[in-house]
């Protein structure tokens, strides 16, 4: 199966739920799909094409939305879904009942980005200390982090 | 009479525990290789203890996390008086490539009082020696 055979079988199988389909280079597909979609095109990917690999999620700050990259790869390419959110309401669907292990990628989403993950299993926070104040998002652009004076021991600078 | 002895001991065989705040494991391995055959801290006394209740210096690797703040200095007060405290590496003494990150709260010496500076990235066995001996002579004199 190469590229092209591929970027076939998605416009038969998935036709009106794929926005667009761009092939930059070999083995390198992008599927563009809304976030209702998301989770019909990632069961037909498992269930019909077998791909269940799903390397990470890649999150990105657009500015007035976000966007996700879900790249799984496969034997003959690697695959990346990318969808939109709107920044002011930042709602996705969880993919864990199709992939479970993208639960980690997920409540990492939750964590640098602050979006809501709808049906996650498990939404505690994963990767930011237990002390962190809420509403502080660091992959967020307009986050700013201003670091607390140090203390030079001795009194030297 | 007894305090002699116990700083005698002291001199003779220190106890270390070696804790990794946040480090790379670059200066977790190069801390290993010092224990180990090659250069074999072991013939100086100096033992690796699993406990901090067991231990006199504590040898702390990697910059100070966020996250690892309470139990740092939880580990602190665990170990008994008198207590030495190393901080290992570039990342231990200051942040290093690390400061300034939002996880980050600095060098060791942000929480807890550091006897002993070893430079490196990642530290050489021999620094380790070298820094461990610098710290015995320092209780020796008794600055410390």
């Amino acid at each position: 199966m190469n590229d092209q055979v591929l970027i076939d079988k998605i416009n038969e199988g998935l036709k009106d739920k794929v926005v667009a389909i761009t092939n930059p280079a070999p083995r390198r597909l992008f599927l563009k799909v809304t976030a209702d979609n998301l989770l019909t095109v990632v069961g037909w990917l498992k269930h019909e094409l077998g791909i269940t690999h799903l390397s990470t999620i890649s999150g990105l700050d657009l500015g007035q939305s976000f966007e996700l990259l879900y790249h799984f790869a496969n034997n003959c390419c690697v695959l990346t879904l990318r969808t939109e959110i709107p920044r002011e309401q930042p709602v996705l669907p969880s993919i864990c009942e199709i992939i479970p292990g993208a639960i980690l990628y997920e409540r990492e989403l939750q964590d640098m980005f602050g979006i809501t993950v709808q049906n996650i299993p498990d939404s505690r926070p994963l990767l930011l200390p237990d002390d962190w104040p809420a509403g502080n998002y660091p992959l967020r652009k307009d986050w700013k982090y201003e670091r607390p004076p140090e203390v030079i021991p001795g009194g030297k600078s | 009479m007894l305090q002699k002895l116990t700083q005698w001991s002291r001199l003779k065989s220190p106890w270390i525990l070696h804790l990794n705040t946040g480090a790379c494991n670059a200066c977790d391995i190069e801390v290993v290789a010092a224990l180990t055959p090659r250069f074999d801290v072991e013939r100086f006394g100096i033992l690796l203890e699993g406990t901090p209740r067991h231990a006199d210096v504590i040898i702390c690797t990697g910059p100070a996390t966020r996250q690892m703040k309470d139990r740092l200095i939880r580990v602190y007060e665990q170990t008994p008086d008198p207590k030495f405290v190393m901080a290992v590496g570039a990342c231990a003494m200051s942040g290093c490539v690390y400061r300034g990150a939002y996880n980050i709260i600095g060098g060791i010496d942000q929480l807890i009082p550091v006897d002993v500076y070893v430079p490196g990235c990642p530290i050489r066995p021999d620094a380790l020696i070298e820094g461990v001996v610098k710290l015995l002579d320092k209780i020796k004199k008794g600055t410390k």
